[in-house]
């Protein structure tokens, strides 16, 4: 396991009386696309901003790529890319004069700046928005715009703060591909997110209540600890000795009729190789996987975490 | 009852013929027609920027328009819409109740406004109260609540005058899923009685709805059940299962018919242009022969299929 590139350790911030972070610890592996959920007012946004260096935890340690961020802050605006939930862009300037400001603040121009945002124009579909202004595009526009300027300076991670918040469905779906890109390129991404499908697209989650963490997994491990787990409905015929292979491989089956159906807490590689072989060629189309859907997964965690006191 | 006049009996009704919205030179609403009767849940749904606020900023009679037809409730959206007002609940994008009054006293403000009875007031607040959970929060600054709070109290105000019609934009938006559980349980309570029209990025909430409008550049460009617009489509989605499914994107991607593929955890989500299809047998066979593909699954089309085809379309358009 490489050293984590996020760690945060007793992470904690109080704002009076009120602790909003409470003795978070956080350690988010380089290349990760890194899911960090929670209820609206659980302190996710307070937690972004002092990962980022903007707010002074009351106590813990952060490091982020090998750097103290509450000794030395500033060292780390260099190497991460933010996008907050209202995408600071420039009103009243166009998209391309944006570009040109924010690359003068990381010291890039000329050549590079072309080479630059000649690549991430076209990458992010950005091309016919360059001399627009922000205020005139459409929401999912806008926030690719946002993205595209959050990256323009080649960060090692990207901290993006609910980027999909009120952006239509095939904007988020360009925008994950988006994402899914950079962190294959090994770029580390740090998201928040209420549309909780896109947890799936995650490779890791953290779940925190009321300034806690109440859950660190991957999906398929929230899956197996708080869902019914998978149902998959077979179809075709089986090949001999396959139920016995199955169940070998932790698949529980009922019948019923000549319907099959199996069952399992989490799907990984090996079950996956599992199915494939005890159901053998003729039957790899022949089935149908019911997935339990992330939006009852984590309204179990939160009625699980949630106080109703205020 | 309140002592506002309301249309006893009427059934809440939308008709809109060739609606126009123009902001200096810019149509906003291209010409939209759009015909809604009885009580139901209407998703208003479509690309950003296709004019969604606008339309439903227009039905709650916040806009001056041009139209052959525009009648909502039986009034007439060209000429005075003061005692339309009074019937419609509207709640905007952003928050716009007094964020200085508590969760109460804004409730209580509104119920004022509509003049509606103490007693009747009591009732109908303690149980919006109870079900928004927001009941221990009654007396905190509305300023101090979290985001997912504010909404669930800004369509909590909206219904409390029992509205005929009731127009939320976006009011999900940035709300966790729990919030957006109790957002629709209140909707669902007032199921049967009011009309309600909901813009919405959740795929979740527009396949709950009764009736969906897809509107692109200011047009109506499908309407329908969601079980209708799913039937317009001309797309097969499939799910391709593998360890490491990102590395089997870029192949599913040079499959002649596929029109898109991204990865969700175990498995790519793959889609097939219908009309280019080789059959289901055939792509299962094309996608299972993919390096690292263990099961290859044709699934029912799902809302995120048919808003993403429905999008192609009206992009083609």
């Amino acid at each position: 396991m490489s050293e984590p590139i996020i760690a945060a350790t007793g992470l904690t911030k109080r704002f009076g009386t009120f602790t909003a972070v409470d003795a978070l610890t956080l350690a988010v592996e380089p290349g990760a696309i890194f899911a960090f959920l929670g209820a609206n007012g659980s302190g996710k946004s307070t937690t972004i901003r002092m990962l980022i260096g903007l707010l002074v935890p009351t106590a813990g340690t952060i490091r982020v790529d090998g750097i103290d961020v509450i000794a030395t802050p500033r060292r780390v605006r260099d190497r991460i890319g933010y996008m907050g939930q209202k995408v600071s862009l420039y009103q009243g300037i166009t998209l391309r004069e944006n570009v040109e400001f924010y690359a003068g603040l990381y010291g890039i121009d000329g050549a590079a700046l072309e080479r630059r945002w000649g690549a991430v124009r076209e990458r992010f579909a950005l091309r016919d928005a360059e001399g627009e202004r922000p205020e005139s595009l459409p929401a999912g526009l806008r926030q690719r715009a946002g993205l595209a300027l959050a990256t323009l300076h080649e960060p090692r991670l990207l901290f993006l703060d609910e980027p999909t918040a009120g952006v239509d469905v095939a904007s988020r779906d360009l925008f994950w591909q988006i994402i899914q890109d950079e962190a294959d390129a090994g770029r580390t991404v740090f998201v928040t997110t209420h549309f909780l499908e896109e947890a799936d697209y995650c490779d890791q989650i953290s779940f925190i209540a009321d300034g806690r963490l109440v859950a660190n997994a991957t999906p398929e491990e929230l899956r197996a600890a708080h869902s019914d787990g998978y149902r998959i409905d077979v179809e075709a015929p089986l090949a001999a000795g396959a139920l016995a292979r199955l169940a070998a491989a932790g698949f529980s089956a009922t019948h019923n009729g000549d319907a099959l159906t199996l069952r399992r807490p989490q799907i990984d590689a090996p079950s996956l190789d599992a199915l494939a072989a005890a159901l053998g060629p003729a039957a790899i189309g022949g089935l149908r996987i019911e997935q339990p859907a992330m939006n009852d997964i984590f309204t179990r965690l939160i009625e699980r975490t949630q106080v109703t006191a205020p | 009852m309140s002592a506002a006049p309301t249309l006893a009996g009427a059934a809440p009704e939308i008709d809109l013929a060739q609606l126009v919205k123009r902001y200096g030179r810019k149509h906003a609403l291209e010409g939209v027609d759009l015909q809604l009767t009885g009580a139901q849940l209407v998703g208003v749904v479509g690309p950003d920027g296709a004019g969604k606020t606008t339309l439903l900023r227009a039905i709650a009679g916040l806009l001056e328009v041009e139209a052959q037809r525009a009648n909502v409730l039986g009034f007439d959206l060209r000429g005075d819409v003061r005692a339309l007002k009074a019937q419609v609940g509207y709640v905007p994008q952003l928050f716009a109740l007094n964020r200085e009054l508590s969760v109460i006293e804004n409730l209580r403000f509104t119920g004022k406004l509509h003049r509606i009875a103490t007693a009747v007031f009591e009732r109908r607040a303690e149980e919006l109260l109870a079900r928004t959970a927001l009941a221990p929060f009654a007396d905190r600054p509305t300023g101090a609540l979290s985001g997912g709070m504010k909404q669930k109290l800004a369509v909590a105000n909206a219904l409390l005058p029992e509205p005929a019609l009731l127009v939320l934009d976006e009011c999900t938006a940035g709300v966790d899923v729990v919030a957006r559980a109790e957002i629709a349980a209140l909707l669902a309570a007032r199921r049967g009685e009011t009309l309600v029209l909901l813009s919405t990025s959740y795929l979740d909430e527009a396949a709950s709805c009764d009736r969906l409008v897809y509107l692109d550049a200011g047009r109506v460009l499908a309407t329908g059940t969601p079980a209708e617009l799913r039937a317009q489509v001309r797309v097969e989605l499939y799910r391709a299962w593998a360890a490491a499914p990102r590395a089997i994107a870029a192949a599913a991607r040079a499959l002649p018919y596929v029109v898109a593929v991204r990865t969700s955890g175990r498995y790519a989500r793959v889609e097939v242009a219908a009309e280019r299809s080789p059959g289901a047998a055939r792509v299962i066979a094309d996608l299972a022969a993919l390096a690292g593909v263990r099961v290859v699954e044709l699934r029912p089309l799902d809302m995120e299929t048919t808003l993403l085809a429905l999008a192609r379309s009206g992009a083609r358009a």
